[in-house]
């Protein structure tokens, strides 16, 4: 487990973060690396501050304190809106898809340049057959999958060089899970992701690195191969609140 | 039973209790009176839609109640008003907006540069506050002596003379070699502005620049136009002034909406945005600036109430028969199914229902209404897709006001123009927005149509029963009363 401190392999360096949410100091020093092409993923409690890491991220609850690199600029203290044009994507928990707006409407908005939805289309499709039958259907007429998908869909309607993906698979049916895993994979071809994710089958098998944050800190980092042979670990930092890798059979 | 069986059924009895309404009160009032009421109350409804629909698209996106929405609808119809009487004033002080704007548009182009400066914290802090001084002081020095008071009162004398050559009512202004140095003055004073608001020496401020072309369009833009106003500043109201009626009016609709836009764009950035944290003080702040602007209109054009002469078109005596005959003559009136009715208010009617269909393209088909309709629900993803939603705020606000202010000049014509014309208007749009349902454009639409109706058979039914005429108005506050009883969330609007 070596951590190299050349930045320059990395597309995403967030350095000692601290982000306060009204009078609650949620992050206290939070550090993330994210090298191209690659999935890392954040893991942790509930509440221990792995959305909140994707937020500050993204310039929705700007940091105090800490920088955040993105492909050799520092981003934080900018608006959201600049953050993401400069090529993040953000997929946000509780797939939060317009509910007033249809399926068409919803990856129409997320173009930043004319032609962003006709030119991905098909990979979007290919990835998510069943949006292309429900193009016209509501955002609230959607199921809880289906609105997953959606939600992930629009952040691949832009040329994007990072995803933010929060909790993709929460609430999921298994084979939706499985969907879901398949589609993040094939990102990975083309992306580099960051991930927040409770189905620690679904990380481990995605992700190459891991970050734990507990209670606002990032506590441990290293290589996902590492951390399913360290059980201790797992159980002291992620207790009852992922599936063990032992404890259930593959879907 | 299920929700959409439900909706069905509320709209079966919605649907027959309107049936049963319209088939007593025409029973009840006889065809003649029921169809004039009903084109009265119509008229009145467009006006209502016209001020509700910008209270409930601005409520709606960015829970902000406008209670200045009143003072723009008063300040559109001065604003035509005086473009269609006598523009002397519009075009006297057109060239300084313009000026002052040339300046204060050059942050795109110098903030770049200025956030690299190295200055010390302090410094920070202090020279934005001297510039702005710095730039009062440079503002007080370019309208010195500027008689703005006697340009105002050009228009009120020809408003009040029914002269038939509008252009010897044209007071002659400061010749141009003394005019000029104040829009001079006027752009450097813009300019301080433009430094201080670019944060000097603030770091954390540099983003990558937008193209020079772009930045370059909006000051280059203003500039040449603060030349040609100025230029044209006095032979500009003679060419107005000298136009067919009827352009004029259509020209006097588009200067008091845009003066509406703009309006609209200004208070939303200077005075909106800094306390969208604090949404209680952003409604004491638009009640304040409700008084202010109506004093301001006191002070410019004194606390009278002015007719607007009508249009050509909708002014020579007699009775068209039918809508081509009207066209062709102008005819101030026409006959309804034998009901004569007053050619204006029939456009007043088509005006409301024009605005309603474009509101409606406006938040179905455009990306523009894409994004209001997202950003109702959750402005943070909205702006995480890469969307700017404080200009889509700034855009949704100077719209609602735009839509005001397109009311205030159509009201014009047939309302006295007086400092409170809007005052009763804002409290008819609130009461429409709540039957409507807050944030929905339709709910606005029908609410006002209910509204407008209740007003005209209220004063119907005063006048003929011998009731106070107060009745009229309590009928709509009645209504409302019922529909929250019914139904709070008003009759489109979403529960949340």
């Amino acid at each position: 487990m070596t951590e190299t401190t050349d930045t320059n392999n990395y597309l995403l360096s967030v350095e000692n973060i601290d982000t306060y949410i009204g009078q609650f100091h949620i992050l206290e020093g939070v550090s993330v690396n994210v090298a191209k092409g690659s999935i890392t993923v954040l893991l942790g409690r509930n509440g221990a501050g792995k959305t909140t890491t994707l937020k500050t991220i993204m310039g929705l609850t700007p940091p105090r304190n800490g920088k955040v690199i993105f492909d050799d600029q520092e981003i934080q203290g900018k608006r959201a809106f600049n953050i993401a044009n400069l090529g993040i994507g953000y997929v946000p928990e509780n797939r939060a898809i317009f509910r007033a707006l249809t399926v068409m409407e919803n990856l129409k908005l997320a173009e930043r340049k004319k032609g962003d939805l006709d030119r991905h289309a098909d990979f979007i499709f290919e990835l998510f057959p069943d949006l292309s039958r429900l193009s016209k259907l509501k955002g609230n007429q959607l199921s809880g999958g289906q609105q997953q998908m959606l939600a992930v869909a629009r952040a691949l309607v832009p040329d994007n060089k990072l995803l933010l993906i929060d909790e993709p698979s929460e609430g999921l049916a298994p084979i939706l899970i499985q969907q879901m895993m398949e589609a993040i994979r094939k990102l990975k071809e083309t992306t580099t992701i960051l991930l927040v994710e409770q189905n620690f089958i679904m990380a481990s098998q995605l992700a190459e690195r891991y970050v734990i944050i507990d209670d606002g800190k990032s506590v441990h980092r290293g290589l996902m191969s590492d951390l399913v042979l360290n059980q201790d670990l797992i159980h002291q930092y992620l207790g009852a609140s992922i599936q063990a890798p032992t404890s259930r059979s593959e879907a | 039973m299920s929700h959409s069986n439900k909706k069905i059924l509320y709209g079966v009895i919605g649907v027959f209790v309107i049936a049963a309404v319209i088939f007593a009160l025409y029973n009840y009032a006889g065809q003649e009176a029921f169809i004039r009421t009903t084109l009265s109350g119509l008229t009145l409804g467009s006006l209502f839609f016209l001020v509700a629909a910008g209270l409930t698209l601005i409520f709606g996106l960015m829970d902000v109640l406008n209670f200045a929405h009143g003072s723009m609808f008063m300040l559109g119809a001065y604003a035509g008003w005086q473009f269609y009487t006598n523009p002397t004033f519009i075009f006297g002080v057109l060239p300084l907006v313009l000026a002052f704007a040339t300046g204060v548009m050059l942050i795109p182009l110098v903030k770049p540069l200025l956030v690299r400066l190295n200055l010390s914290d302090a410094w920070q802090n202090r020279l934005p506050k001297l510039l702005y001084v710095a730039a009062l002081i440079v503002t007080v020095l370019a309208i010195m002596k500027f008689d703005i008071l006697g340009l105002a009162q050009t228009a009120m004398v020809a408003a009040t003379t029914t002269s038939s050559n509008p252009l010897a009512e044209l007071s002659p202004q400061e010749p141009l070699s003394r005019f000029l140095w104040r829009p001079l003055l006027l752009m450097i004073s813009g300019a301080l502005v433009a430094v201080g608001v670019s944060k000097p020496g603030d770091r954390t401020e540099i983003s990558a620049p937008e193209p020079l072309r772009k930045r370059l369009l909006f000051p280059i833009v203003l500039f040449v136009l603060t030349i040609v106003f100025t230029l044209i500043r006095e032979s500009a109201s003679e060419g107005v002034l000298l136009m067919d009626g009827n352009l004029r009016f259509l020209l006097a609709i588009v200067a008091a909406t845009l003066f509406g836009f703009l309006l609209g764009a200004l208070i939303e950035i200077t005075m909106i945005r800094p306390l969208y944290v604090r949404p209680f003080f952003i409604v004491l702040m638009t009640l304040g600036l409700s008084f202010v602007l109506r004093e301001l209109v006191q002070v410019l054009w004194d606390p009278l109430a002015y007719q607007m002469v009508r249009p050509p078109l909708f002014a020579q005596p007699g009775r068209a028969t039918t809508i081509a005959e009207w066209l062709m003559n102008g005819s101030s009136t026409i006959s309804i199914a034998g009901v004569t009715f007053p050619t204006y208010r029939l456009f007043v009617i088509v005006l409301g229902v024009v605005m309603f269909v474009f509101v409606t393209l406006l938040m179905t088909r455009s990306r523009l209404g894409m994004i209001i309709r997202a950003g109702v629900q959750d402005p943070q993803m909205v702006e995480a897709l890469g969307i700017n939603v404080k200009q889509v705020f700034t855009v949704v606000f100077a719209l609602g006001v735009a839509l005001a202010a397109l009311g205030g000049i159509g009201a014009a014509p047939f309302l006295p123009v007086q400092p409170m014309m809007g005052d009763q208007y804002q409290m008819q749009g609130f009461i429409t927005i709540v039957i409507g349902g807050m944030g929905s454009y339709v709910g606005a639409f029908v609410g006002a149509i209910v509204l407008g109706m209740a007003r005209a058979f209220g004063d119907y039914f005063a006048l003929k029963l011998q009731l106070s005429p107060t009745i009229a108005e309590a009928s709509t506050v009645i209504i409302m009363i019922i529909v929250l009883l019914l139904r709070p969330q008003g009759l489109f609007g979403k529960k949340d």
